[in-house]
């Protein structure tokens, strides 16, 4: 068992690993499924970011865990130490040397285990410090590699792993089974007059949905199916491939994330849709917009779509037409969605059709403060103090703009608000960008 | 004949008094000593004994000799060198064959222990010294034997002082500097191809009143070698305002600017030419349009070319070679680590692949 | 060994040896990393192959974003005093643009020695203050390895070296300047081998991400 301090950062919170292992390996065979897992994962572009590092730590200054605390250990380089550590060695075309000169020591296990909180309990993958990076490195592609051997050793974070390996049982992280999710259908048909069709066999658009949606936020579900028909799309959930959201991918296990990807893959391919509409989840749209052709090992015969996005087609199209609603609103950009999704016009285009009084936090959306929920970080409880702290810098933002309405198009997001609300006794509570369409959908004539 | 003052010699000679402080004043000037220490020169040239100078050559062209006995005339510091103190020259002296090594053999023994010996040219040593003979005599035997009787050795010219020319690579006579053979009496290197004739008589008069004068690490009189051509130079502000000469004869190079660019080496090369310039205080070559070559440095040939900026390589490997060699020793290089990493990823792939196919990814 | 030896050794074999060395480390550092596995990306553009963001991402990223300003501007302008200051230093000074045209054929007017001595000067006086921004700050520090240190003793030789030989500073003025010349031997050697190399780099790493980037639509 390791106990011993993350680096010697004022404060180092000691890091009990603890029994935040998963399964008996012995730490040699944890050791070597890291490796191997990392060897894996390197290629050209890896590669090159972790050449380029000039250590000029800027990317410290963009990451909310340092701004908010001042420790060190939080520079987001500093996170992927371990692999850059394994490339230097291992597989850079200057690994002899580095050998031969003993410039770059083995990765030992006793600095996995101390790198799991650096890896999962304080990056949410929010990638700020990407843009801000001179050398331009994209550390979340790193981090989520250095997740995969991390995974691989059984070395995930309990309160991470618990999801994961739900997910890879029972097709959801939250229990949102393909039972769960029908009987939550037919009780929300019910309860709201709405038509919700669920596993028609074709169907133009497979509307998805996240786990936190079916759990936390059925209204979103109503106001998903509402929309929908308003627009009157040929649309369809599925219960052979609904859940989007992809813990798996947060956790490391890319076997898992592709089992997730597959069953929305296959139930769109059986539907033959011709487009796939993603939930409000931010890792979702990284899961399966960015990364779901590559786990498919070909382009999709489908389009993927996040469901702001396509929100913005059908008002530009003119089927979807909307009420005034001409509060003062703010929005936050999903991370995922906007930051390194690069949708950012198209929940705009919905405040301008809505009348509303946008005022945007400044800055975003590409240097919009994360909620601190994303990358699994919301599920690790032992982290939720340093969670809080980094919240500070998110309710300032939303402070300032003044606006009334806070609204999101992420439900994680929403989520992560929602524990901060609490926490803090704000009195700002997170809407659903969907939940306000559908609010304000104007009657057909 | 010694008991003589060089006044003495003078008045004889019929040189007035007032010829005498000219005199005087001509080499302190070109001495640059201090008003104080030109008085004192001036007093003690009065009382000092006449100098012995025993002037041999060795591996040398005469040019160093043509640039002592031309320079101007009738030159005055010359006169007292060549009429009154040069006791033994080869070239000038009309003696020949075995006239010539008594009379040289009398210079010797009539000043021995007290004479200069002035040597121009270096000496080889390479098949027993073979290549420069006199008198059946090694260059390198006749060199150690004159030299024990030397108060000090002045080498005159690059030859003497560092190799010069015949040092050059591949330097196949084995030539060393004088200084390599003399090495248990002051040796005064006056460097240059040829050195500015009032710089050897200076030092000689230098010699003769003060002694040895203090010298750089090269062993030269810092009096003449204690600043570059490129700190004197009158080019310099071109220097520092970035105008460069490109070719001998763009507007550049009319109007006078820097010849940094043409391969000028006077910012290495120690020597008084833009002070005492040439020819009777004429001109230096700078002044003429033409690069300095370095001539007062040792190995002054072996600079990669006296027409190469002095920030330039030297040169001496095909730079198409060195560059081709790096580039394909680098992409082997670089081709094989990756096929290395490749390998270990491969590996590391087919270990996944059999840990796949066992239960893995154990639950807590 | 003296000034003149050491002068000649430093612009003859030495320099042919750092060029090789500088010229077999990029190339075997730059194709060690091309020829491993590349990633594939099947995913459907948004905006075309991106190869247009990674281009403008080169540039784009040479200055903050609007965002991070305020945290890390004011080292990005000490950081750009010391690169401006050695670039203007290394390709103004007429020495300089000689060894270039040797090495190159190009060439180009230079600029007075008294801009290039106090370009120089700045860029040192920047150095000095970027290591001890190094030796300070509690993230850099964690961060710093050998590489970090040697490379920055590498960039400062040659810059203070060269003032001293301008300034005639050191006495034996061929010695300085030979030593001068050493120092960029060695620095050429060197810099593909530590993170000197970024200055090839940076184009490779700003323009892969900003062509990721690009292809999804994200700001970059």
């Amino acid at each position: 068992m390791n106990t011993t301090t993350l680096g010697a950062g004022p404060g180092a919170a000691r890091a009990p690993v603890g029994d935040n292992k998963q399964g008996s390996l012995s730490d040699a065979e944890r050791l070597d499924r890291a490796m191997t897992s990392f060897l894996r994962d390197f290629n050209t572009t890896s590669a090159l970011y972790l050449e380029a590092c000039v250590h000029c730590g800027q990317c410290a200054e963009a990451c909310q865990y340092y701004v908010q605390t001042g420790d060190p250990k939080y520079t987001p380089i500093w996170k992927v130490e371990p692999i850059k550590q394994a490339y230097k060695r291992l597989t850079g075309p200057l690994a002899p040397l580095y050998r031969l000169f003993g410039l770059k020591k083995a990765v030992t296990i006793e600095e996995l285990e101390q790198w799991q909180e650096l890896l999962y309990d304080s990056c949410t993958l929010c990638g700020r410090c990407t843009l801000v990076c001179p050398m331009g490195i994209d550390i979340p592609s790193l981090v989520l590699a250095a997740r995969h051997g991390m995974q691989e050793a059984g070395l995930v974070p309990d309160d991470l792993w618990g999801p994961t390996e739900r997910a890879r049982r029972e097709g959801s992280p939250l229990g949102a089974t393909k039972q769960v999710l029908k009987e939550r259908i037919a009780w929300l048909t019910d309860d709201n007059n709405v038509t919700i069709p669920l596993d028609r066999e074709q169907a133009d658009i497979l509307v998805t949905i996240s786990s936190v949606e079916i759990m936390k936020y059925p209204q979103s579900i109503t106001a998903m199916a509402r929309v929908m028909n308003h627009i009157g799309a040929s649309w369809t959930f599925r219960s052979d491939g609904y859940e989007a959201t992809n813990f798996n991918m947060l956790s490391g296990d890319r076997t898992g994330q592709r089992e997730a990807t597959m069953r929305l893959i296959n139930a769109a391919l059986a539907i033959n849709a011709k487009t796939v509409i993603l939930p409000e989840c931010g890792h979702a749209y990284q899961a399966f917009r960015w990364a779901g052709a590559t786990m498919y090992g070909r382009p999709l015969p489908f389009r993927v779509v996040h469901i702001s996005e396509y929100l913005a087609e059908e008002l530009r199209a003119g089927r979807l037409s909307l009420k005034s609603d001409a509060r003062s609103m703010t929005f936050h950009d999903p991370c995922q969605i906007a930051r390194r999704g690069g949708v950012t016009e198209a929940p705009r285009e919905i405040f301008r059709a809505l009348g509303a009084d946008l005022r945007e936090m400044g800055p975003t959306p590409a240097g919009n403060w994360c909620c601190g929920g994303g990358g699994g970080v919301i599920t690790i409880h032992r982290a939720d103090s340093l969670r809080h702290r980094v919240f500070h810098l998110k309710m300032q933002q939303v402070e300032d703009t003044g606006a009334a309405l806070l609204v999101s198009s992420c439900s994680n997001c929403r989520l992560t608000f929602d524990d901060g609300q609490d926490f803090f006794h704000w009195d700002k509570t997170a809407h659903s960008l969907v939940e306000l369409v559908a609010d304000n959908l104007a009657e057909r004539h | 004949m010694t008991d003589e003052t060089i006044r003495d010699v003078l008045t004889r000679r019929g040189l007035s008094r007032r010829a005498f402080l000219q005199v005087c004043a001509s080499v302190t000037a070109a001495l640059a000593l201090s008003p104080a220490e030109a008085a004192d020169m001036t007093k003690r040239l009065e009382t000092a004994e006449r100098p012995t100078v025993i002037y041999l050559s060795y591996q040398e062209c005469t040019g160093c000799l043509e640039s002592l006995t031309r320079s101007f005339s009738p030159g005055i510091a010359s006169l007292i060198f060549n009429d009154i103190s040069l006791a033994y020259n080869d070239t000038l002296q009309a003696a020949a064959g075995q006239a010539a090594e008594t009379a040289k053999d009398t210079a010797m023994k009539n000043a021995w222990g007290k004479y200069v010996l002035v040597v121009d040219g270096s000496v080889p040593l390479a098949q027993n010294g073979a290549y420069c003979a006199v008198a059946g005599r090694s260059a390198v035997s006749d060199l150690k034997r004159a030299a024990g009787g030397a108060a000090a050795v002045v080498a005159v010219g690059t030859c003497a002082a560092f190799g010069g020319l015949p040092y050059a690579a591949p330097n196949p006579t084995g030539a060393v500097p004088v200084s390599e053979i003399v090495r248990d009496r002051p040796v005064i290197n006056i460097s240059g191809c040829p050195p500015i004739a009032e710089v050897i008589t200076g030092v000689i008069l230098y010699y003769t009143t003060f002694g040895v004068p203090a010298l750089d690490h090269l062993h030269r009189p810092m009096n003449f070698y204690g600043n570059t051509i490129h700190d004197r130079c009158y080019r310099r502000p071109f220097y520092d305002r970035g105008m460069f000469a490109k070719t001998f004869d763009d507007e550049g190079a009319r109007q006078g600017w820097c010849l940094f660019e043409l391969g000028c080496k006077g910012p290495i090369t120690h020597n008084a030419c833009p002070t005492t310039k040439w020819n009777g205080g004429t001109s230096y070559p700078i002044e003429s349009g033409h690069p300095c070559l370095g001539c007062s440095e040792p190995g002054f040939w072996d600079k990669g070319g006296f027409y190469k900026a002095l920030s330039t390589p030297t040169g001496h490997w095909s730079r198409t070679g060195v560059v081709s060699g790096a580039v394909a020793a680098g992409v082997a290089a670089g081709l094989s680590t990756a096929a290395v990493a490749r390998a270990r990823q491969g590996r590391a792939q087919k270990k996944a692949a059999s840990a796949d196919s066992e239960p893995k990814n154990p639950t807590s | 060994m003296n000034g003149a030896s050491v002068l000649d050794f430093a612009r003859g074999p030495v320099f042919e040896i750092a060029l090789a060395m500088l010229i077999f480390g990029i190339a075997w550092r730059l194709v060690g990393i091309f020829a491993l596995r590349r990633p594939v990306d099947y995913s459907e553009p948004r905006a075309g192959t991106g190869w247009g963001s990674g281009l403008r991402m080169i540039v784009s990223r040479s200055w903050p974003r609007r965002e991070f300003r305020e945290r890390v501007l004011h080292w990005d302008i000490v950081s750009y005093i010391f690169h401006v200051g050695y670039a203007v230093a290394i390709l103004g000074y007429v020495p300089h643009i000689m060894l270039i045209r040797n090495l190159t054929g190009l060439q180009w007017p230079g600029l007075p020695g008294g801009v290039i001595a106090f370009a120089a000067g700045l860029s040192a006086g920047a150095l000095l203050a970027l290591l001890g921004h190094r030796l300070t700050s509690p993230v850099l520090r964690r961060l710093s390895n050998f590489d970090d240190y040697f490379s920055w003793l590498l960039a400062f030789t040659p810059l203070v070296t060269g003032l001293m030989a301008y300034y005639g500073i050191g006495g034996n003025y061929q010695m300085v300047l030979g030593l001068h010349i050493l120092a960029g031997d060695i620095l050429f050697a060197w810099l593909p081998f530590g993170k000197i190399m970024h200055v090839i780099l940076l184009a490779f790493s700003r323009g892969t991400t900003g062509a990721a980037y690009g292809r999804r639509g994200a700001p970059i």
